[in-house]
């Protein structure tokens, strides 16, 4: 049998039944534009969300901490204010260190007003952080090394939390309270444009000195240190410095120093999104094993209804093979056409929805690749109990059968 | 032409087995025409059946053209069924979403042959059987008579040596059953070998030979005059 015969038969043979080929390959296509619309919805947000990681802060940056993974938490003397000055001075590698107090879920409000305080992070540290961050500043100035030496009550906002606070004008010199400590504001940088930081809140920034932060949070322990590098290929140079300094300077500390560059915690963020993108695309994929199920079993049932059909192909020469290629044909065809129409709506499905979300769709040509390639082997694999049962019929059988 | 020893097909196993033919002994030889008799049950289809290759004796030896055909596996078989065996059947089968050309053309199709020269026969064939007029019909657009001479043209279309018909005319009167005879007459004419089923002691009749089967066994040979 020539492969053109075996094309056309698949057609005929699919046309001659135009509503059940119609729906057998709507559940392959919604199957595939399962997987397509949230592999690429699932793309794009890491794209999304990577980009506003890398936008946040220099690619020189690190951190240390310490072992969080073995419930480690900072105490007081853990990280000094020495720790900080000594590591600049000794390390090549390091270029600027700023060591933070930070508190979420901190109370601040406009002064003179009632009610109505609203959460911010506050961060407390130094003006070195203006390095590590992105910190573009919209009016007003950071605070210096002599607002952090005299615990001077001075604030920069965030642009977006200063825009809540002072809805109807300029934040700049008003005063603020945060707990119940009185604080002028003298800087608000742009609002941070970062989309999913943002809508979860965690751009609201409130930068103090780190005396100041630790005189509001009523204590003492400086939480991280944050720094960058001189260069990015010196980043690893520096968090292997700073490790290394702070534990010869806290011989007895029973906490591990444990550093991060902004490379890795990319990379991390990287990979807990793929692994998302990947539990949820193989939720979306069980919708093809359903459209799969049922081209197996529309087969069955065409193969019990053209029974008599295949007994008299047989008898006019149609080998096994012949037989089986005909019915793998046809379910193959079935999830082709079903995965074409797949990848329209699944595609379509992507751009609407990235459209709404304003992030870019990222289909890749591998992304489509991988869809047909999957539907073809789910024909192949659902199509090959059916086409087996036709082929091993045996055609007196068969054409007795009505 | 074909030569059957000691035949015998059971269905079945142990206590529901049946013995459809019962060692079964003869010869047909090249260009004749013989018409197989007996009530139903008698072995008569089941006997058609394995001489066309569509299933496989429980015992016993089959030649066809001297060939031993038990010892060939399923896709001489299949070769066998579509290079020398035509077969035509008493409710016609054919297909009813294809046309009366691409009916014809079936067995081409499984043989390889490329479509314009598979066009040229099957058209060639039909305008014999005097359906020239109709290679775009479907089946059910036609009447019975017209069916039987398209299922006719396509058992013709691979020119095999033997010509196998289960009831041909079981489901055409009598005028129609009548041309058709007249048609497998000329078939054999032309020394194609036929084995034709039948109850119809007027159908037989058209045959030089007839076999008389009763519970898987000949029991009467005739030979016209």
């Amino acid at each position: 049998m020539r492969i053109e015969d075996l094309a056309r038969l698949t057609i005929e043979n699919l046309l001659a039944h135009r509503l059940r080929t119609l729906l057998t390959t709507l559940g392959i296509t919604i199957g595939i534009a399962a997987v397509i619309a949230v592999v690429a919805i699932g793309q794009g947000g890491q794209a999304v969300l990577l980009a506003d990681i890398e936008r946040m802060g220099s690619s020189r940056a690190f951190n240390i901490s310490v072992d969080v993974q073995r419930g480690e938490a900072p105490v007081t003397g853990t990280f000094t204010m020495t720790d900080v000055t000594i590591i600049k001075e000794l390390s090549q590698a390091v270029d600027k260190l700023a060591p933070t107090t930070s508190g979420m879920f901190v109370s601040i409000r406009r002064s003179g007003e009632r009610g109505k305080p609203v959460y911010c992070q506050l961060a407390g540290t130094t003006p070195d952080m203006t390095a590590v961050m992105n910190l573009p500043l919209a009016s007003g100035r950071f605070f210096s090394e002599g607002d952090v030496a005299g615990r001077r009550r001075v604030a920069v906002l965030e642009g977006g939390l200063a825009q809540t606070l002072f809805p109807d004008g300029n934040a700049l010199g008003k005063e603020v309270f945060i707990q119940d400590t009185p604080v002028t504001v003298i800087g608000v940088t742009e609002k941070q444009p970062s989309q999913i930081f943002g809508a979860m809140g965690m751009t609201k920034y409130a930068f103090v000195p780190i005396t100041l932060a630790q005189e509001i949070l009523n204590t003492r322990v400086i939480h991280e240190l944050h720094g960058t590098a001189v260069s990015e290929a010196a980043v690893p140079q520096a968090i292997a410095d700073s490790v290394k300094i702070l534990q010869h300077r806290h011989p007895g500390s029973n906490v591990h120093y444990k550093g991060m560059s902004m490379k890795e915690a990319v990379a991390l963020f990287g990979k807990v999104t793929g692994i998302m993108t990947l539990i949820i695309g193989s939720v979306a994929a069980i919708a093809l094993v359903v459209g799969g199920v049922g081209v197996m079993n529309i087969m069955l049932v065409a193969v019990t209804e053209r029974t008599r059909e295949i007994g008299l192909l047989k008898a006019l020469g149609a080998r096994r093979a012949d037989i089986l290629r005909q019915f793998l044909a046809e379910a193959v065809a079935l999830c082709l056409v079903g995965g074409f129409f797949g990848v329209l709506l699944g595609a379509g499905g992507a751009y609407a929805i990235a459209h709404f979300a304003h992030w870019p769709p990222l289909i890749s040509v591998w992304t489509v690749l991988l869809a047909f390639g999957f539907s073809a082997v789910v024909g192949l694999f659902f199509g090959l109990y059916p086409a087996s049962r036709a082929a091993a019929l045996s055609p007196a059988e068969a054409l007795r059968q009505y | 032409m074909i030569r059957v020893e000691n035949l015998v097909k059971i269905y079945g196993h142990g206590e529901a087995a049946v013995k459809a033919l019962d060692n079964v002994t003869l010869e047909i030889k090249g260009g004749e025409f013989v018409a197989v008799m007996g009530p139903s049950g008698s072995g008569k289809s089941t006997f058609l059946s394995v001489l066309g290759c569509l299933e496989r004796p429980t015992a016993g030896k089959y030649y066809f053209g001297g060939r031993e055909v038990t010892s060939l596996n399923e896709d001489e078989l299949a070769a066998l069924r579509n290079q020398q065996i035509g077969f035509v059947f008493q409710t016609f089968n054919l297909l009813p979403r294809f046309n009366v050309l691409r009916n014809v053309e079936l067995p081409l199709i499984y043989a390889g042959i490329p479509q314009k020269k598979r066009r040229e026969r099957a058209t060639a064939l039909l305008s014999r059987v005097g359906l020239g007029h109709r290679l775009d019909y479907k089946p059910a657009n036609i009447s019975g008579g017209e069916q039987q001479r398209v299922a006719i043209a396509r058992a013709l279309v691979n020119d095999p040596a033997v010509i196998l018909a289960d009831e041909p005319t079981g489901s055409l009167d009598s005028r129609r059953s009548h041309e058709i005879m007249a048609l497998f007459r000329e078939l054999n004419a032309e020394g194609r070998t036929i084995v034709m089923v039948t109850h119809d002691p007027e159908i037989a009749a058209y045959a030089q030979r007839i076999l008389h089967f009763l519970d898987g066994a000949v029991v009467r040979e005739e030979v016209a005059s």
